[in-house]
């Protein structure tokens, strides 16, 4: 179980929040105008990276408050977190500090070894 | 040749105690193991095998046992325990598991003569057919034999769980855990030290490795220690607490057995499960043994050489006062030495190594004490019938020797103990020189000490930890060792001895606990599995309940020698927690039985049980189902009753459960048209709507009325279980979507209890309860409301209909709510009103053709799919879901779309859930697939209309109106013949609502 440091709350465990996929998808304005294909898009597709992921996570059993988290999706490791208004952080200010258990290379999972 | 006392021994006291093992009473002393028990009595066998059934007897003296494990018959008859952890107290029961009739003449090891058939695989290779073979003949068989013990006959919540958040935790609390928490004590960090047995002191206790520590005995330096941690104020030990998992961001989970040692106390929690947060975690936890393939090397006998030491320091029982040793390293050395101590001679020691690795010294030594000793030599194997008999050495590579003993101490060299690093997602390396893994780089923050980082000298301990704990404010502590052998490690690599094969009942094997032989390793590779992963499915080895802890690194040696590769290219398995096997109600603690789940109860609740309602979960709410009238009322007989006597008088139901939301806020309207699919813009105040709510994927959600008081105030509900997703939905879009508005919504659920009365008498009932209100037709029409005061408190009374009646719904704060309640019944007695469940809700829908999102709606149903179009706000430029509603999928026709159907047969009866077909019989045999119209989602027996009713989801629903259908049932081969029809049975002209 990870600990997640709400912005309004500060650390707790992660059975307090859910999780609400990928961040940044906005929804839509004049939905209308979009074809079938693109608004579909914006329903069903979402990406699942091995890396680095932007997502959004809401402290359900605490204030309650929607917020943005940088998470490495290969060791749980929450890099950032910040608010709905703040800017996201660049993909970039992450490379040098992302490490991945068991020394696994950064694509692939799975132990290293077995799969060599 | 039998076991002696070590008279030295501290842990020798007085008292003893006497216990039973397999009905059987013997005496042991306190503080002893079950397994150390045994021994001290000559007990050998103690154990059957896990698929051969061969005789099996202690092979190590802690957590890692693959053999020693029994049922506690008086602990709720407690299975697959570990004789060599559980201690003995006075009246324990102990019983061998896995055997039948008894653990002497048991019938199973005829499996032992027929083995050629159980080799690597046979599972998967056997049970393939004929078709129909596995659920008749197979799986009856294979789960008769599966398993260890018997399960317990009832369940006990027996643990609690208590969480810790700590700046340090120290696992293990050996000489380097002791070493560490010393350095800290009456530091600025909060220290955790967590220590599996019931005493510290480790190594220090189960050898005599360290004979003296700063230029006093041992234990005078432990006894000290502990005292020192015990009087400071950062430090807490928890002892007989083994840490099972080391998760992510430094989180462990250790199990605490409060009652080692004693009779549990049925009153009291058993475990404590701790769930512990740290910063730091420092690994002390030492190493394991592992063992020799050998020629039955399973033989009643053979033991782990350290497991005998620690019998003779820890237990004072020598198990054994003749033993012969095997060994390929320099541990066993100590072993020897002990036991010439205590005046007694081993039968041989055996090493594979050379001289010079032995060293002149030992070898001087060995001959000084005339010990029959073979160099460069190794144990070919042993037998005996259920003890060792015979040994079987070869001596130099060559001629076979044999030699009398009745145990046969084995050491392969020592692994660190490195699961829980590696469960902490730590990088392990291979070290050619200890062959063994160590660990290489962390991947929190975790430091390992001791054994477990692969420093086997007890001289360089104290510089590794002042080293490794630099960087934290720790103190300097005097500390220095004599050693009762001062060699250093050093070991010869050894994982099986050539076998000279005698019989069938030779075996050499490599998982004791799982009856896998090292012949089994070499046929899973020559059948192509030579990935480490895939070999240990194929073949179980290391996944029996002991995880291989002796072996696993011996079957990676066996591998690699095959494939010719090294063991660091071969790689390990993954370690996962738990470390060792933990007890369900370990982890379930409190959360069983009403404890499970929070339940949520109405204020009208006990009422419901005085008036022998059946209840139904819905959600975590308990909800009325149906009342008894009378003691053999059957469900059907009262679902009937109770709507019968609704259409005809009237019914009232309790729906506090209903979700209630209040929308409040300068854009509430804006909101609302947002959030569900209706147009509440031209809506009068104090009106209310039937609403819906859709995903952006246009399926619906959930229902519920809207109640308008003004464009900034809303009332909604929601289905009773619904109502938190319908909440945080809200929130979710307020805040993520259109944080410019200004609205704000609470759950009401709980702040208000809610009746539904209805029926041709409920206005005649309401006007008789409420005098000052005029419920006339002109003056209070369908879908409108009024507040007004009620005592000392509000009512808010909307008009609307649950059952297609005339009803009103009542909402009324819940610490008034019961005395309305019975106030209603007060009035309605004379109308016969009824109160009813559930079951007649949901029947008394179906009759009126209302829907129950959930029962006809499943995740893939639009309103258009609903014939819905009424309430869709088509003028409406957004709201969650619109576009949906026109992509090409969701505007199909043949989509599966709400109908009525009604047997033809007036007397048959249509089952929820089953298929809606055209043919009346299926073909035999099928060749193509017959085409499946679609389902029925409810069906009930209408007693207003004497016949079946049901509703269903069919391809295209909307074209086949009259259409003669089929239904496929139950009972009989024959498909029940039904007519497709609008799905209002009742009063489709809407005049009973309105009147």
């Amino acid at each position: 179980m990870i600990l997640i440091n709400c912005p309004y709350c500060g650390e707790r465990d992660q059975s307090e929040f859910s999780n609400g996929g990928e961040a940044h998808v906005a929804r839509p304005e004049n939905s209308e105008n979009l074809n079938d294909k693109d608004w579909g898009r914006y329903v069903f597709y979402r990406d699942n990276p091995k890396g680095i992921f932007y997502e959004r996570w809401v402290h359900t059993h605490g204030c309650r408050k929607w917020f943005n988290a940088v998470r490495n999706t290969s060791t749980d490791e929450i890099l950032k977190i910040y608010k709905l208004n703040e800017n996201p952080p660049s993909k970039e200010s992450f490379t040098n500090t992302l490490k991945t258990p068991s020394g696994e290379p950064k694509v692939g999972s799975g132990n290293f070894t077995v799969k060599k | 040749m039998s076991a002696a006392d070590n008279k030295k021994s501290h842990y020798i006291n007085d008292k003893e105690i006497s216990f039973k093992f397999d009905g059987k009473k013997y005496l042991g002393y306190k503080g002893d193991t079950i397994a150390s028990a045994l021994l001290r009595n000559n007990v050998r066998l103690v154990a059957r095998s896990f698929k051969y059934h061969r005789p099996r007897g202690l092979y190590t003296c802690g957590i890692e046992e693959p053999n020693g494990i029994v049922q506690i018959l008086n602990e709720h008859n407690e299975p697959n325990t570990r004789a060599t952890v559980k201690q003995i107290y006075e009246g324990i029961r102990v019983n061998s598991q896995n055997r039948w009739p008894s653990l002497n003449l048991d019938v199973g090891s005829i499996n032992n003569l027929l083995s050629p058939m159980f080799s690597a695989g046979f599972y998967y290779k056997t049970f393939m057919g004929p078709k129909g073979f596995w659920k008749k003949v197979y799986e009856p068989i294979i789960r008769r034999t599966a398993g260890l013990g018997k399960p317990p006959k009832e369940f006990r919540s027996k643990s609690v769980h208590q969480n810790h958040n700590v700046d340090i935790v120290i696992v293990g609390g050996g000489l380097s855990g002791l070493i560490a928490a010393r350095k800290l004590i009456d530091t600025e960090y909060d220290v955790l030290l967590l220590e599996q047995d019931s005493f510290l002191g480790g190594i220090l206790k189960n050898s005599n490795k360290i004979k003296k520590i700063n230029n006093s005995e041992v234990n005078k330096w432990i006894k000290e220690t502990e005292k020192l941690l015990k009087a400071s104020k950062n430090i807490k030990i928890l002892k007989n607490s083994l840490v099972t998992s080391y998760n992510f961001t430094n989180h462990l989970i250790a199990l605490e057995d409060k009652c080692a040692g004693k009779e549990i106390d049925k009153e009291k929690s058993e475990l404590t499960l701790h769930k512990i947060r740290t910063t730091q975690t420092i690994l002390a936890n030492g190493h394991i043994e592992r063992f020799i393939s050998f020629r039955n090397n399973d033989l009643p006998g053979v033991m782990l050489a350290s497991s005998f030491e620690k019998y003779i320091h820890r237990f004072g029982v020598v198990p054994e006062t003749n033993p012969v040793i095997f060994t390929n390293n320099s541990t066993t050395a100590t072993l020897l030495k002990s036991l010439i101590e205590l005046g007694h001679k081993p039968a041989a020691y055996v090493d594979a190594r050379d001289k010079n690795k032995i060293g002149a010294k030992f070898l001087n030594y060995l001959k000084k004490n005339d010990i029959p000793f073979y160099i460069n030599s190794e144990v070919e194997g042993c037998d005996g019938n259920k003890k060792i008999n015979t040994i079987s050495i070869r001596k130099n590579k060559n001629k076979i020797i044999k030699v009398k003993s009745s145990m046969l101490c084995v050491s392969g060299g020592i692994n660190p103990d490195i699961h829980l690093f590696t469960q902490s997602k730590g990088l392990v390396k291979w070290d050619d020189k200890l062959l063994t893994f160590k660990p290489d780089v962390p991947f929190q923050n975790t430091i390992t000490l001791g054994s477990v980082s692969g420093n086997y000298n007890y001289e360089k301990t104290i510089d590794e930890i002042d080293n490794k704990l630099s960087f934290l404010k720790a103190k300097k502590i005097r500390f220095n060792v004599e050693l009762n052998d001062t060699n250093n490690f050093n070991i010869k690599e050894l994982w099986e001895t050539k076998h000279e094969k005698k019989s069938n009942w030779s075996k050499s094997f490599i998982d004791l606990h799982n009856d896998v032989t090292t012949k089994d390793l070499k046929q899973a590779v020559k059948e192509g599995f030579d990935r480490i992963e895939h070999l240990k499915r194929f073949t179980t080895n290391s996944m029996g309940t002991d995880q291989g802890k002796i072996s696993s690194i011996n079957s990676l040696g066996i591998v690699s020698k095959i494939l010719k590769k090294k063991i660091s290219e071969v790689g390990t398995t993954t370690y996962r927690p738990p470390y060792a096997p933990l007890s369900f109600s370990a982890i379930a603690g409190r959360n069983t039985y009403e404890f499970y789940d929070p339940q949520r109860k109405t204020p009208i609740h006990y009422w419901h049980i005085d008036n022998k309602a059946v209840f139904e979960d819905v959600g975590q709410w308990k909800r009325p189902w149906y009342f008894k009238k009378f003691e053999m009322e059957t469900m059907h007989l009262a679902v009937q009753r109770e709507s019968a006597q609704t259409r005809k008088t009237a019914g009232i139901l309790d729906g506090s459960t209903l979700g209630k939301i209040e929308i409040k806020g300068k854009d509430a309207l804006e909101f609302m048209n947002l959030m569900y699919t209706n147009a509440f813009t031209k809506m009068k105040p104090m009106t209310s709507r039937y609403a819906l709510m859709l995903g952006e994927d246009g399926m619906i959600k959930d229902d519920g009325i809207v109640c308008k008081f003004n464009d900034k105030h809303f009332i909604a509900t929601t289905t009773s279980g619904g109502a938190p997703k319908v909440l945080a939905d809200m929130e979710e879009y307020l805040q993520t979507e259109w944080p410019h508005l200004q609205v704000y919504v609470n759950s009401i659920t709980e702040q208000f209890s809610t009746f539904n009365i209805s029926g041709p008498k409920s206005r005649e009932i309401v006007s008789k309860v409420f005098t000052d209100v005029d419920f006339s037709n002109e003056n209070f029409p369908f879908m409108t409301f009024k507040v007004f005061d009620y005592k000392e408190t509000k009512v808010r009374i909307m008009r609307a209909s649950f059952t297609g009646e005339l009803g009103y719904e009542i909402y009324i704060t819940p610490n008034h709510a019961l005395d309305l309640w019975k106030k209603i019944f007060h009035y309605g007695k004379a109308y016969d009103l009824v109160p009813y469940g559930t079951e007649t809700m949901h029947l008394l829908r179906a009759e009126k053709g209302y829907v129950v999102i959930g029962q006809e709606t499943d995740g893939t149903v639009t309103p258009i799919d609903l014939n819905f179009n009424w309430m869709i706000g088509k003028n409406k430029k957004d709201f969650i879901g619109k576009r949906s509603l026109t992509r090409r999928d969701t505007s199909r026709e043949d989509r599966k779309q709400l109908v009525g159907i009604v047997p033809l047969d007036k007397s048959e009866f249509i089952e929820e859930g089953q298929h809606v077909v055209e043919c009346e019989r299926l073909p035999k045999p099928i060749k193509t697939p017959v085409e499946y119209l679609g389902h029925v989602s409810s069906s009930y027996h209408s007693p207003n209309l004497n016949h079946c009713i049901a509703m269903a989801m069919l391809k295209g629903g909307n074209k086949l109106m009259g259409r003669k259908l089929f239904v496929s049932s139950t009972y009989g081969n024959k498909n029940i013949p039904v007519e497709v029809v609008s799905p209002v049975f009742i009063d489709p002209e809407n005049k009973r609502l309105i009147s």
